[in-house]
């Protein structure tokens, strides 16, 4: 149920010591894409010596592996992890054969956030969502849209198929729904923007490359009063009724809109807005 | 065998530069030496004693690293220098 | 007024002697050509014992390096200081040869005669014939001259040194001041120099986080209401302070009375949105500043004497609501150094630190707690800049301090969701991180003083070996 997923360099002594301060409700340390291909074995002792060193309630700590396609760093990866006391790990390129690949390596369960960012994946996304140990997906829109030779927009609409492909398996299989990060570092109302999109489409959270995003991340994620409001009254209204149906405003009322009033009151009380 | 060196200067990081050596030597450059130079030599001692390396030398030109990170530069150090001794 | 156009001409006529006492100001920053021009002089002219009062030391102040190399300065008195001067101090200084005081103080010491200037040599962006000052216009231009208005007031000699000469100013900066001479000279800056390289609002995601706490804590404290008073010093924190301070005056409809102190382009840009009524301006810290004094009537240049004084009773800073200021060390007394680092280097003063924070209704630290391996709250401060009785609260990355002293602040906070925390706390925080210090107590012979703003001897400055 976190808001925020933030992504912070593996390798980089003065970002790492620090992921606990940028107010993110989760981060995700990275040994991939933000790591060069010869600086690999520092970003696993860095974060190793890191984690032995230093425990936390919140975050919740994630790692961003390499991909099973660059299979000695995957493995290499997971072998640095396996005593570390993290929630859980970020796999790129996820698909089901690269699920396949990742059972043989991983001692036990282990949960696991998938980052949607190949076309084929979008095929096989339902199957995904629901493998026992997926709890969510990130949607990966840089190497998809460069593997599309599309550009991306303030509006997102090249986007938009991905997204809610996304965010009805993840909804589906009952998993968090992770949005892409937003890149354009500075621009800050075109964050402001893609957030409400996010939201608007039914993202659970939003991922993001840079600290500075997530105190905006945080607050379009958190429910607003008048969401508070409503859901109190249909948690009210459902309490009085047996029968778990009825009619509200002129609006009918029935047992997945209570759930998620349920679900939003949840939210709203552990991120201190209830 | 040549040195191998892992790190860097920036800010809170260190950069480590491990070479063979008919001795074991620690040389620390720090701008806190005053307030932690003993305690950076008792982390770089802990990590030789835990490789057994006792002939070497270790050079850190550190600029605020915490304890876990010039602990983790330190072991890629050695690890890149051990496959580099078995290579040779 | 007797006009010049040759230093040594000038010179020439001046009561010059061993022993006597020679101001400058710093308004023209690590531009400055006036103060090593002069210096230069009276090193060739063999004068020695000298007492000199610039009110700051920049690095480029290298005519005062030459005469503490050759043993001829007796005494220093300033407010600020970093680079060579300062080096050379810390290594070689002999005792009793260094005095820092504040900008409230200083003005104080010149007004009460505690510190008697001789000749004061006043760099004057623009003078006319008749000795009207104005930092406003000229290749020098520096906007307000805040720092150098006592020293024309009291110096028994008063010299302007101008690249401006012009024929008529409207207004004065200074007023009712008898100017002893005018020296002429092709350049006394370098304007790349004077306008200073810190006024960036800060990005840094640490020091967001820090400003973010720290506007959150002003909000709850319930401070910005209409009409209240505000300063932030031109460091990228204080500044990202402002900004968010901005957002919310924004959105609740508020106007602020004045901001005091260095005026940057951010405080310009709100004082022109009419989020806030007055600037007043005793230093300014860009181009922007300076384009907003000459336009903005209510963009006031004001005296160190009107900002600062602690004996005047209409100063500037006894308004003050809420101070937001910086610190190198904090000590689990609340006491403040921004005059040293932890190793006897001198790395700037008080400025007006202890007197925004002695006089503001609430005085804000804001710091990263941790700045690589070294902590800011410790359990003693190298030198104390401002005493722990007038800073009110410490805001981190990693948590916030209030001063006990402020229980009125802790009743307010009782119910913030805010990480309100003891200072010990906070340092235990840092020391989990960075291990516990060894203790550095060795300490060179004195040197200098620390003057609180009264006058009173707050730390003794110890030699570096």
């Amino acid at each position: 149920m976190s808001r925020s997923y933030l992504f912070i360099p593996g390798d980089v002594p003065r970002m790492l010591q620090n992921l606990d301060v940028f107010e993110a409700d989760a981060v995700i340390i990275d040994f991939e894409d933000s790591v060069a291909e010869h600086e690999k074995d520092e970003a696993r002792n860095l974060t190793r010596t890191f984690l032995k060193r230093h425990n936390f309630d919140t975050p919740s700590i994630y790692v961003r592996i390499n991909s099973t396609d660059v299979f000695e760093h995957c493995q290499k990866d997971i072998q640095a992890l396996e005593d570390l006391p993290i929630e859980g790990i970020v796999l790129p390129k996820a698909s089901l054969a690269s699920l396949k690949v990742l059972e043989k390596l991983l001692p036990r369960p282990i949960n696991i956030i998938g980052i949607l960012e190949t076309p084929e994946v979008f095929f096989e996304v339902l199957t995904l969502a629901k493998y026992p140990w997926m709890k969510g997906f990130i949607l990966g829109a840089e190497d998809l849209t460069k593997t599309l030779n599309i550009s991306r927009t303030v509006a997102g609409s090249e986007l938009l198929y991905a997204r809610s492909q996304m965010i009805f398996a993840a909804a589906a299989a009952s998993i968090e729904a992770i949005d892409t990060p937003y890149t354009d570092v500075k621009n800050i109302p075109g964050l402001i923007t893609d957030i409400q999109t996010s939201k608007a489409l039914g993202a659970t959270a939003k991922a993001s490359i840079h600290p500075n995003h997530v105190r905006y991340i945080n607050e379009y994620f958190t429910p607003s009063q008048v969401e508070i409001n409503e859901a109190k009254r249909i948690v009210v209204m459902a309490e009085k009724n047996a029968s778990m149906r009825f009619s509200l405003d002129g609006k009918m009322i029935d047992k997945p809109v209570i759930e998620r009033a349920h679900n939003l009151l949840e939210k709203a009380k552990k991120y201190g807005v209830l | 065998m040549k040195s191998i060196v892992v790190g860097s200067l920036e800010s809170s990081d260190c950069l480590i530069t491990i070479s063979p050596h008919h001795t074991l030597e620690i040389v620390i450059e720090s701008p806190v030496y005053q307030s932690f130079g003993k305690q950076i030599e008792s982390v770089i001692q802990n990590i030789l004693n835990a490789f057994s390396l006792t002939h070497v030398k270790v050079y850190c030109q550190d600029k605020g690293a915490l304890d876990y990170t010039i602990e983790a530069r330190l072991i890629t150090a050695i690890e890149r220098f051990k496959e580099a001794e078995n290579e040779s | 007024m007797k006009k010049y156009t040759n230093l040594t001409k000038l010179l020439n006529d001046l009561p010059l002697k061993d022993g006597m006492n020679l101001s400058f100001h710093h308004h023209l920053r690590n531009g400055d050509g006036v103060i090593n021009l002069v210096l230069e002089q009276i090193e060739i002219l063999g004068y020695k014992d000298l007492l000199l009062s610039p009110s700051a030391i920049f690095p480029s102040y290298t005519g005062i390096l030459k005469l503490l190399q050759q043993d001829r300065v007796k005494h220093i008195t300033t407010n600020y200081l970093n680079g060579p001067v300062a080096n050379f101090l810390a290594q070689h200084g002999k005792p009793s040869s260094l005095k820092m005081q504040t900008h409230g103080g200083r003005a104080r010491a010149i007004i009460e005669s505690e510190n008697k200037i001789d000749i004061a040599f006043i760099a004057a962006p623009c003078v006319d014939h008749k000795g009207r000052v104005s930092g406003l216009y000229g290749p020098s231009a520096c906007g307000s001259l805040g720092y150098a208005m006592e020293d024309l007031k009291h110096a028994s000699v008063k010299i302007l040194i101008t690249d401006h000469y012009v024929e008529h100013l409207d207004d004065s900066q200074v007023k009712d001041v008898d100017i002893d001479a005018v020296l002429v000279l092709d350049s006394i800056g370098d304007a790349r120099g004077i306008v200073s390289g810190t006024t960036t609002i800060t990005s840094d995601p640490i020091g967001v986080m820090i400003a973010k706490n720290a506007s959150k804590l002003i909000e709850t404290l319930g401070l910005i209401k209409p009409g209240f008073t505000f300063q932030s010093g031109a460091g990228g924190v204080s500044l990202r302070v402002t900004d968010f301070l901005k957002s919310y005056m924004e959105k609740h409809n508020i106007k602020a009375s004045y901001f005091s102190g260095g005026i940057t382009k951010y405080h310009v840009e709100m004082l022109e949105k009419g989020l806030v009524e007055k600037l007043y301006d005793v230093q300014c810290f860009d181009l922007d500043a300076i384009q907003s004094l000459k336009r903005n009537p209510q963009h006031y240049a004001i005296s160190a004497n009107d900002y600062a004084n602690p004996s005047n009773p209409n100063r500037v800073t006894k308004g003050l609501d809420i101070v937001i200021l910086g610190a190198t060390e904090v000590d689990i007394n609340f006491n403040v150094n921004v005059t040293t680092d932890s190793y006897n280097t001198i790395i700037g003063g008080s400025g007006g630190h202890a007197d925004t924070a002695s006089d503001a209704f609430v005085s804000i630290i804001v710091s990263p707690l941790l700045k690589a391996r070294t902590s800011v709250v410790k359990e003693h401060v190298n030198t104390i800049t401002t005493s722990g009785k007038h800073i009110d609260c410490i805001v981190t990355e990693r948590g916030i301090a209030i001063n006990p002293l402020r229980q009125d602040l802790l009743e307010k906070l009782k119910h913030s969701s805010l990480d309100i925390v003891s200072i010990e706390t906070l340092m235990e925080r840092a020391y989990s991180y960075t291990g516990v210090p060894e203790s550095t107590t060795y300490k060179g012979k004195p040197f200098g003083v620390v003057e609180d703003r009264d006058g009173t001897t707050i730390d003794t400055l110890h030699k570096k070996e």
